[in-house]
């Protein structure tokens, strides 16, 4: 068996003083709340607030997904909601566009219009709790229209609401499906954090690693290439939006994905605070302290959740989460017992919900802020991880920034080796994962568990029902919002389409619609997968 | 039999054709027979050869150019040649991923082919296949090929007109192309001309190209350095107008010089084609020979090495077998 | 199996699903293995499998799934059926129980788990073409 890192680092049978007989307690670790905020944000941890305990939902379609929210209310999630959505509203595609038609509320909630949103959110608290929107970057901008539409329905200021319901650009090289350009991608992201700062609305924007670690990434790369990102995303909007740091700052946060190798994912989460911290300062010239802090959410990896004996990944989830809440985090949601066969069953959100309540509650693990704080093993790993991760930096920026990594294909190089090192390990046993390749049971006497499934006519249903609703929209008034937002996307990158999108999301446009129409203003075609035609005269 | 399967072929049936071109790779005994009742009906399509550097951004210029050529009504068949590995004799044919929007389409026809063989061979079976492609009546033939070995430099003579395509900031890499490659270019794309050194590139070539382009058979053609970004559906109705250009130049050419090329192909074809059999057929004769293993045996026991083995076989065996064949 | 002869698969991710690794690190292995393998990425419909499946002449097709899009493989199926084009078709992904046991009732060869070996996916290609 293998004892070295996830990114292959040589681990010794004990660490003493020597290892870290360099490190600085005052510039490199500091008292939680003060730079570089290797042990935190708040000086009192998690006294002052525990993080949000949620559970990812979303399936079938907008009133389904409603049911599933109100049920992980009633088990105790209230600080906090996260929704994701299906493969087409991902892509984006609308339920009746033929491919929709074959996938709608897979995997998530189809969410491409306004009215989904709606029923979504039926009898549910759009403020006093903070709400998230996952899946996608190309639907970022419709979510902001409908977090404002419907604030403004329930005649809410639009600042009273939190969470987040924009995501980075970037997803689709890891795996996500999204099937926008890049660069379209980023203009349409910058325009939509613009807005929000402009605005100043309390909505964050993900700038995740979660997918590219699911894909197979190792942790090093995966601080590096957040770092990559937030430098040039950020960066942007300074440069070419005018916007300043110290207010841009409130928008990112990281979805970090935590595995199993406790100590060397709470390395990682430590070294990440500080790296950033590091960047907000000497990069962007941070005034504030806020400014130096990232908001860090944990999502406990669903690479590590095994499709073979599923119970086995309550065990997991339990140690994943306690690592996140020793690394010290905003928000944890979990991959769940089955998530490798489905999305959550409330069988297994309640076991995640309770399992976080359980380290919350019961471990004492709130007592004390970043208790592994001035062990040699983990101050060690915190400074190796954060070294290996500025060398991965320096390549990304050498070659011109995460950008020219991503089209020079060196980013998704980096995850197909170490995804493919990753696989040999298993194979050749030098990682051992329990029901995979050790303790290995036959398939007909694995545990039986409850699994949540969406059948073809209930993708077939969803479709009909926005067809057939199409129909009964203000025709003329869309229209006439469809074809401002076509002239405005003519006006070049820099003209900031959020209030045509907000606009047509008002008039129920719906994502294959508001994005097919930006698209083609490009000169691509109206639908990603170049099925059918655009139904507007432009 | 032979007749049937060429009268499906030049109905344009796919399966048939797809069947008969994987025999062709396969070298399956008996597509001779289909190849030769086939090539009367060839001739009538136009071949463009596009070679250039892994990564140049080939398969998406040809996925663009057919986009084109289609909503001009032309039917079209692509050869993607990928390399094989020559480790495991495996490969990945990744070319079909720019194209397969196509796929759907009856007027396209996709084929994905491996360089394979060890003894070349590359020329002689993308020849075949162009002719099957050639009989199913296709406009326009398009052969995407990596230009880094002499077959791929070969398979580009026999095109009609060869598009090179390069990237910026390659000046290394040009040097690192076989300078044959210059001199077969009838076209130069510089792609991905997004790309902030593109136009120092374009420059770089032109003095490059300007060195190298001598030709005494060019009809006066001179190769024309053009700007695209594939990616970006940018710069491929001018190249496509190029290619129509070309082809007219080649029209106009004196009826000599017209039969100096064929036979310059012809000539080049034969010799590849009776290379292949020559090699193929001999070294078969000679490796199942008693002989051959007698001397395998003799190399790894050590009393014999290889220097004298491969002597004494070559002259035991190669005018025998030349005769027996 | 003749020096000049190869097996070639295809290998496609089907539907809207956007994960390519799997797919690609299959891939790997089977080209290391001596096998042609014909990519074709992701956002594939089912028609645009056979299809090219059909032109490519391919042995054996290969499809990756993760998670939930069973549906579209058993439109592939259907499609397959419909065009009188029989090859054999083996998924690999987190598949459950019960799903896919109605994918191997439609008609699908195999299906491989995840963390399947490398080898057990190559042996069992190398047995099913040879049959
Ligand atoms: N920036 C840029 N990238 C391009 C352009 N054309 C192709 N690419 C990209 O280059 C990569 C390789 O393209 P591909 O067509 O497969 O190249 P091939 O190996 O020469 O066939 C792909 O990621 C393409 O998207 C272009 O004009 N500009
Ligand atoms: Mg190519």
């Amino acid at each position: 068996m293998k004892r070295q890192t996830d990114y292959g680092l040589e681990i010794k049978p004990v660490y003493t003083p020597e290892d870290i007989a360099d490190l600085d307690y005052a510039k490199d670790i500091g008292d939680p709340g003060s730079y570089p905020f290797t042990r935190g944000y708040h000086p009192d941890g998690y006294r002052s607030r525990v993080w949000t305990r949620r559970m990812t939902g979303g399936i079938g379609s907008s009133k389904r997904t409603n049911e599933q929210l109100k049920q992980f209310r009633a088990m105790g999630q209230t600080q906090g909601m996260l929704i994701i959505c299906d493969r087409p509203s991902a892509m984006p595609i609308d339920a009746d566009h033929p491919m929709g038609r074959r996938e709608a509320g897979v995997l998530g909630w189809h969410a491409t219009s306004l009215l989904e949103f709606e029923e979504l959110m039926e009898d549910i608290p759009l403020t006093g709790q903070s709400i998230t929107l996952l899946g996608s970057a190309p639907l970022s901008a419709l979510r902001l229209g409908y977090i404002v539409a419907l604030a403004e329905k329930r005649g809410l200021d639009w600042r009273k609401v939190h969470g987040s319901v924009s995501e980075y650009p970037f997803g689709h090289i890891f795996g996500q499906t999204d099937n926008l350009p890049l660069d379209l991608n980023i203009k349409l992201w910058l325009d939509s954090t613009e807005f929000i700062v402009r605005n100043k609305l309390h909505i964050r924007s993900g700038i995740l690693t979660q997918h590219f670690q699911e894909s197979g990434g190792n942790n090093p790369q995966a601080l590096a290439i957040e770092i990559a990102m937030l430098k040039e995303l950020l960066g942007k909007l300074v440069n070419e939006r005018g916007l300043d740091f110290d207010d841009l700052a409130l928008i990112p946060y990281e979805l970090v994905s935590v595995g199993s190798r406790f100590f060397e994912e709470i390395a990682k989460v430590r070294a990440l605070r500080r790296m950033y911290a590091k960047m907000a300062r000497e990069t962007f010239k941070a005034k504030t302290d806020k400014a130096c802090q990232l908001l860090i959410a944990v999502h406990t990896s669903s690479r590590t959740m095994t499709y073979q004996q599923p119970l086995n990944n309550i065990a997991r989830c339990a140690i994943e989460t306690l690592a996140g809440a020793i690394a010290g985090c905003t928000a944890i949601d979990n991959a769940c017992l089955d998530n490798a066969y489905a999305e959550p069953s409330p069988f297994a959100a309640r076991m995640s919900l309770n399992t976080q309540h359980i380290v919350s509650d019961e471990t004492g693990v709130t007592d004390v802020t970043d208790p592994l704080a001035g062990s040699y093993y983990v101050e060690y790993l915190t400074n190796k991880v954060e070294e290996e991760a500025y060398k991965v930096l320096k390549q990304i920026e050498d070659m011109g920034g995460m950008i020219e990594a991503v089209k020079q294909g060196f980013i998704k190089n980096l995850m197909r080796e170490s995804a493919l090192q990753k696989q040999r390990d298993i194979e050749s046993g030098e990682r051992l994962v329990v029901g995979v390749n050790e303790l290995v049971i036959p398939p007909e006497e694995d545990d039986k568990i409850p699994i949540q499934s969406v059948e073809a006519s209930d993708s077939e249903e969803i479709a009909d029902r926005m067809a057939n609703w199409k129909k009964t929209r203000d025709i003329p008034l869309l229209k006439e919002k469809i074809a401002q937002l076509y002239a405005d996307s003519k006006k070049g990158y820099d003209f900031n389409l959020m209030p045509a999108i907000t606009e047509a999301v008002k008039a129920y446009g719906t994502a294959g619609e508001i994005i097919g129409v930006i698209r083609k203003a490009y000169g691509y075609h109206y639908d990603p997968l170049e099925m059918i035609n655009c139904p507007f005269e432009l | 039999m032979v007749d049937s399967i060429v009268e499906k072929i030049v109905n344009g049936d796919v399966r048939t054709a797809a069947k008969l071109i994987g025999d062709i790779d396969n070298r399956v005994p008996g597509t001779r027979e289909i190849l030769k009742a086939l090539y009367k009906h060839t001739g009538n399509a136009y071949i463009i050869g596009i070679t250039g550097a892994p990564g140049a951004g080939k398969s998406t210029l040809v996925d663009e150019m057919v986009r084109d050529l289609r909503l001009q009504g032309k039917t079209v068949g692509v050869l993607a040649v990928d390399p094989t590995s020559p480790l495991s004799g495996g490969a990945i044919l990744g070319d079909r991923v720019r194209m397969q929007r196509h796929s759907l389409d009856e007027g396209v026809f996709i084929r994905s082919l491996a360089t394979r063989g060890q003894f070349g061979g590359l020329t002689q079976s993308t020849r075949s296949v162009i002719d099957v492609f050639d009989a199913m009546g296709k406009d326009y033939i398009i052969v995407e090929t990596v230009g880094v070995g002499q077959d791929e430099i070969d398979i580009a003579k026999s095109a009609h007109t060869t598009v090179i395509v390069v990237v910026p900031g390659m000046g290394d890499h040009i040097q690192a192309i076989k300078a044959g490659i210059f001199e077969v270019g009838d076209i130069f794309v510089i792609n991905k001309s997004d790309r902030s050194d593109a136009n120092k590139t374009l420059h770089d070539f032109k003095a490059m190209i300007d060195i190298t382009r001598k030709r005494s058979t060019n009809g006066g053609w001179e190769p024309p350095i053009l700007m695209a970004e594939a990616v970006n559906n940018k710069g491929i109705v001018e190249l496509l107008i190029e290619i129509e250009k070309h082809r007219k130049t080649r029209k106009a050419l004196s009826p000599e010089s017209i039969i100096h090329n064929k036979k310059a192909i012809a000539q080049l074809e034969l010799i590849d084609m009776m290379k292949i059999r020559l090699v193929e057929e001999v070294l078969n004769h000679i490796t199942n020979s008693l002989e051959f293993k007698e001397c395998l045996d003799c190399i790894v026991d050590g009393t014999k090495d290889p220097y004298s083995a491969c002597d004494e076989l070559l002259s035991a065996k190669l005018p025998d077998g030349l005769q027996q064949s | 199996m003749s020096n000049n002869q190869r097996i070639k698969v295809l290998v496609s991710v089907i539907g809207l699903d956007g994960h390519f690794t799997g797919a690609e690190i299959v891939s790997r292995y089977l080209m290391d293995a001596g096998m042609e393998v014909v990519y074709l990425g992701i956002y594939q419909t089912p028609e645009m499998i056979v299809s090219a499946a059909i032109q490519e002449n391919v042995d054996v097709i290969g499809i990756s799934s993760h998670a939930a899009n069973y549906e579209q493989i058993n439109l592939l199926m259907e499609l397959m059926k419909k065009n009188n084009f029989s090859v054999p078709v083996m998924c690999g992904g987190s598949i459950p129980p019960q799903d896919a046991e109605a994918l191997i009732k439609k008609g699908v060869s195999k299906i491989f788990l995840p963390h399947s070996t490398s080898e057990s996916i190559v042996d069992y290609i190398v047995s099913i073409v040879k049959k």
